[in-house]
């Protein structure tokens, strides 16, 4: 089947080609399958085969963009020019370097659970491990999401470049009922290898919400808070990442304007997006527009070094394309966009980021609330512990924390567990490989 | 395509207890001016068809954009119901819904797909101009159009072929003072082109909560009373409640609202529905599994009357289905989804609630939020806010957010305004739906309130 996509793009490059225009063709091929769950069991399994071509025409440096399935490539191009009157005209260059450096992102041994039924087994596997702590914990949502796909860019500068990526995802949320409600905890793996331990995900589900059976308890006033890195990154993606896109930065939408080379973070603090990483859930030889991926540090030993740019943005501000060109799919232009964000610091050991006096939060509620331009964030935590001379206590219900991401970045201290984290914002998925942080800068309020 | 029935006739004589096959055709397009230049513009179309099959206690849905391979997308659904079955222990079923034989077109004065791109682009420059660039920085005005025609066959013999329109337009701005505010408005609905003339009605909306956002403090934090205006007062029905009321997440023990039919919920003179017939963002004549919309009373004077339920928690639930499955587009299946849910007006003026308070907030227009249904919990943000002293507005707020227990904020609205507005959305819930919320103004007599004092 790969071979109709392959097939597809050369026919859709022809057609402009034909035409004497400039263009490029992206086209998508996937397959997935999803196991839910649901009441302690395996729900219901579904799946999908999708693909389609984004055909994205340059006339009179216009850009115009159509999208269509295999077999009406004419019509798509035809789609594409007549858009392309109404654009502004802007001088993009489309890439033509091939060589691709080698990332791994495919697993051969995905292909299996999507073909066979192993996948049912997976998410049964995190059922066991979360009914395996205590009698009255029953995992009530979640599953297991597994898709391959092949990439293919080709553009009429010559380019035609192809890759196939897999990605697993896996959670499992767990519950202890109440008396009117009741408590409950998540656990999530994702990752392109299959290599997660889906009774694990399941297990640590379950040791988590054993752990919060106590009544809720109280704290006040300003204390360090301990953040798991689920939700660091929820509180990153959206109240920080926008700030380090080009085009934000251009327009004055970004808290970050004007300050390359400036001291923003606290010395230790290395902040990359680097597609390169093998297994990188967000990595990949290469962009969605062609451009040859590569390591860009956004901020390095606290000093804030680069942002990202796609060709249109780079083109606009004269700056090169940092291969952040990233599309939601065959339907989408492709935008300035994270791809694989990766957050290091000194690398203390998780127990010593843990305070005297203090919370440690699981995860946040309502991180996409997060002001994108000034980094403001007001999220509820849940579950969140008091945490008091280095060790968990009780459970706190209803607590809020307060800050700037900016600011807080300027005291932020990280641990040495880093972990793949996977966020969907609208149509895009924002992964973030980071460890447990200690944020000095927040402030609590509950009831 | 082959023939639907010829595939389900196949896939019963294979053991298959029910199936059903949605075949879907998309046109959509979309217009995105930011700063003054057409940054995105876009057009295409797609089809496919998804075919789920029941087989025994197992579900197994497969969707393709390849109508070719519809059989072998029927097969493989059968095969993935056959293995779920075996891991199931729980017993499954459909209640029982009409049959239907329809052949609907949404009403619409102008379709979208007729009006000439050029019109398309005078209407966001147009939108853009209208907007007062005093104090704006930055300005992005969007456009949208979908159009769908779908095609519903079950093993049952109900076949509903529906077009669905609908059109959405976005107002985004953002100024600069001691910090960058950014405020947003949409409008649209399901219909045609004719929607894009609510836009106008925003422009004014939209300037003005920027104005008030770059002169504004941040907020106190603690516990306050609150009023939400319409808007807010909608999403937060959306959010907190309305999605407890969904019959999967009740049926599976994820919603605070199981077991309490019946029961009081909600304070007196609180009236709540989810309503697929309502002329707003939302609005469909069937939903995806060929049953009827209808209005559903959730709450009825405060006492929870009804659910959101597909036909499979209906069964569960031992409930009648009224048009709750509602799926993204054919790559998946339907989930119980809400459409355009609604808090009805009260009696008081809106006047009278901003003198019942000494010292709370008036939080107006969600950015977003957030809820736990098995907790009972909630998260907002407001746009905009204000801060009340003494039953008066004293001064502009931002970055308000707030928080608390959704049964007991129920209990907790002390005020319910006279007027009603609705706005529009997408709710997110693993798939993407058109949605409609609107409502009155209403006092919270104690939320938490998460400031930066």
């Amino acid at each position: 089947m790969s071979d109709q996509i392959v097939e597809s793009v050369k026919t859709a490059i022809e057609e402009i080609d034909k035409r004497g225009l400039k263009g490029d063709v992206y086209a998508l091929k996937e397959k997935a399958i999803g196991h839910s769950i649901k009441k302690g069991e395996l729900s219901e399994s579904s799946g999908y085969d999708d693909i389609g071509l984004g055909i994205r025409v340059i006339k009179d440096d216009k850009i115009g963009f159509g999208y269509c399935v295999p077999g009406k490539e004419e019509k798509g191009v035809k789609h594409a020019i007549e858009l392309s009157d109404f654009s502004e005209r802007l001088d993009l260059e489309l890439p033509s370097e091939k060589d691709t450096p080698g990332v791994e992102v495919y697993d051969e041994k995905v292909r299996d659970v999507i073909e066979d039924s192993e996948g049912a087994e997976l998410t049964q596997k995190m059922i066991d491990g979360s009914s395996s702590v205590a009698d009255d914990i029953t995992p009530t949502r979640g599953g297991l999401n597994v898709s391959m796909g092949t990439r293919v860019i080709g553009n009429t500068e010559g380019l035609f470049l192809k890759e196939k990526g897999s990605s697993i995802f896996g959670s499992v949320t767990v519950s202890i009922p109440q008396e009117e409600t009741s408590l409950q905890a998540t656990e999530i793996g994702v990752d392109c290898k299959l290599d997660l331990d889906f009774e694990e995900i399941g297990g640590k589900a379950a040791n988590k919400v054993d752990s919060i059976r106590s009544s809720s308890e109280r704290l006040s006033g300003d204390h360090p808070v301990v953040i798991s890195p689920y939700a660091i990154t929820q509180l990153i993606g959206f109240g920080l990442i926008p700030a380090i896109n080009g085009e934000n930065v251009r327009k004055g939408k970004s808290v970050y304007q004007g300050k390359i080379g400036e001291k923003v973070a606290s010395e230790d603090l290395l902040m990359k997006d680097d597609p390169t990483v093998d297994w990188g859930v967000g990595s990949g030889a290469f962009d969605d527009e062609g451009v040859i991926s590569k390591d860009t540090p956004i901020i390095s030993d606290g000093i804030l070094k680069n942002f990202i740019y796609d060709l249109k943005e780079s083109a606009k501000d004269e700056k090169e394309s940092t291969g952040n060109g990233v599309r939601s799919g065959f339907k989408s232009l492709p935008e300035t966009t994270h791809r694989n964000i990766v957050l290091e610091g000194e690398g203390k050991d998780r127990d010593d980021l843990m305070p005297d006096k203090g919370i440690y939060v699981d995860n946040v509620l309502g991180a996409h609330t997060a002001n994108p331009v000034s980094g403001d964030f007001s999220v509820v935590t849940n579950p969140v512990w008091r945490v008091e001379d280095g060790e968990r206590k009780g459970r706190i219900d209803g607590l809020m924390i307060s800050g700037n991401l900016p600011e807080i970045l300027k005291s932020i201290e990280l641990a040495d567990d880093r972990k793949k984290c996977f966020l969907q914002i609208g149509s895009r998925r924002l992964i973030i490989e980071t460890p447990t942080v200690r944020l000095n800068d927040v402030t609590i309020s509950g009831k | 395509m082959i023939d639907p029935n010829r595939l389900m006739e196949d896939l019963l004589d294979k053991g298959a207890e029910y199936c059903d096959i949605r075949k879907e055709e998309w046109d959509r397009m979309s217009v995105t001016l930011k700063d003054g230049e057409i940054d995105k513009i876009s057009q295409g179309g797609e089809e496919g068809a998804i075919v789920r099959v029941l087989y025994k206690n197992g579900w197994g849905c497969v969707g393709t954009s390849n109508l070719d391979d519809i059989k072998e997308a029927s097969e493989r659904a059968l095969s993935m119901a056959k293995s779920s079955d075996e891991f199931k222990n729980e017993e499954t079923g459909l209640a029982e819904t009409e049959i239907q034989k329809d052949d609907v077109k949404m009403p619409m004065d102008e379709n979208p797909l007729d009006v000439d791109t050029e019109e398309k682009i005078s209407l966001v420059r147009d939108l853009e101009d209208k907007i007062n660039r005093d104090f704006v920085s930055s300005t992005e005005v969007r456009y949208g159009e979908t159009v769908v025609e779908k095609e519903i066959t079950t093993s049952e013999g109900t076949q509903v072929m529906m077009e669905i329109p609908r059109v959405i337009t976005y107002l985004i701005i953002t100024g600069e003072s001691d910090t960058i505010q950014r405020a947003t408005e949409g409008a649209g609905g399901t219909g045609g082109y004719e929607l894009t003339e609510k836009a106008y009605e925003k422009v004014d909306v939209v300037t003005e909560r920027l104005k008030k956002l770059l002169e504004a403090d941040t907020p106190p934090s603690g516990s306050l009373p609150l009023i939400m205006d319409p808007s807010l007062a909608g999403v937060f029905v959306h959010e907190a409640f309305g999605h407890a009321a969904e019959g999967d997440l009740l049926s599976s023990g994820n919603s605070c609202l199981k077991g309490k039919l019946g029961e009081k919920v909600a304070a007196d003179g609180v009236n709540i529905k989810d309503d697929p017939t309502f002329k707003g963002y939302g609005q469909f004549p069937y939903d995806d599994e060929g049953t009827k919309a209808k209005n559903r009373v959730l709450v009825k004077d405060g006492v929870l009357n009804d659910f959101i339920l597909d036909r499979e928690s209906a069964w569960k639930l031992d409930m009648e289905p009224n048009g709750g499955a509602r799926a993204e587009d054919f790559r998946v299946k339907p989930l119980v989804r809400m459409s355009n849910t609604i808090i009805e007006p009260g009696d008081l003026k809106f006047e009278e609630l901003i003198e019942k308070v000494d010292k709370g907030i008036y939080a107006k227009s969600s950015s977003g939020g957030q809820v736990s249904t098995a907790e009972g919990t909630f998260q907002f943000n407001a746009q905009e806010g204000y801060l009340i002293e003494d039953g008066e507005i004293v001064k502009p707020l931002r970055d308000v957010s707030f928080n608390g227990f959704t049964l007991e904020t129920l209990q907790n609205i002390t005020g319910i305004s006279d007027d009603f507005e609705a706005g529009i959305g997408h709710c997110g819930k693993g798939q993407t739906a058109s949605v409609s919320h609107g409502g009155p103004h209403m006092l919270i007599s104690d939320v938490t309130v998460g400031g930066r004092e």
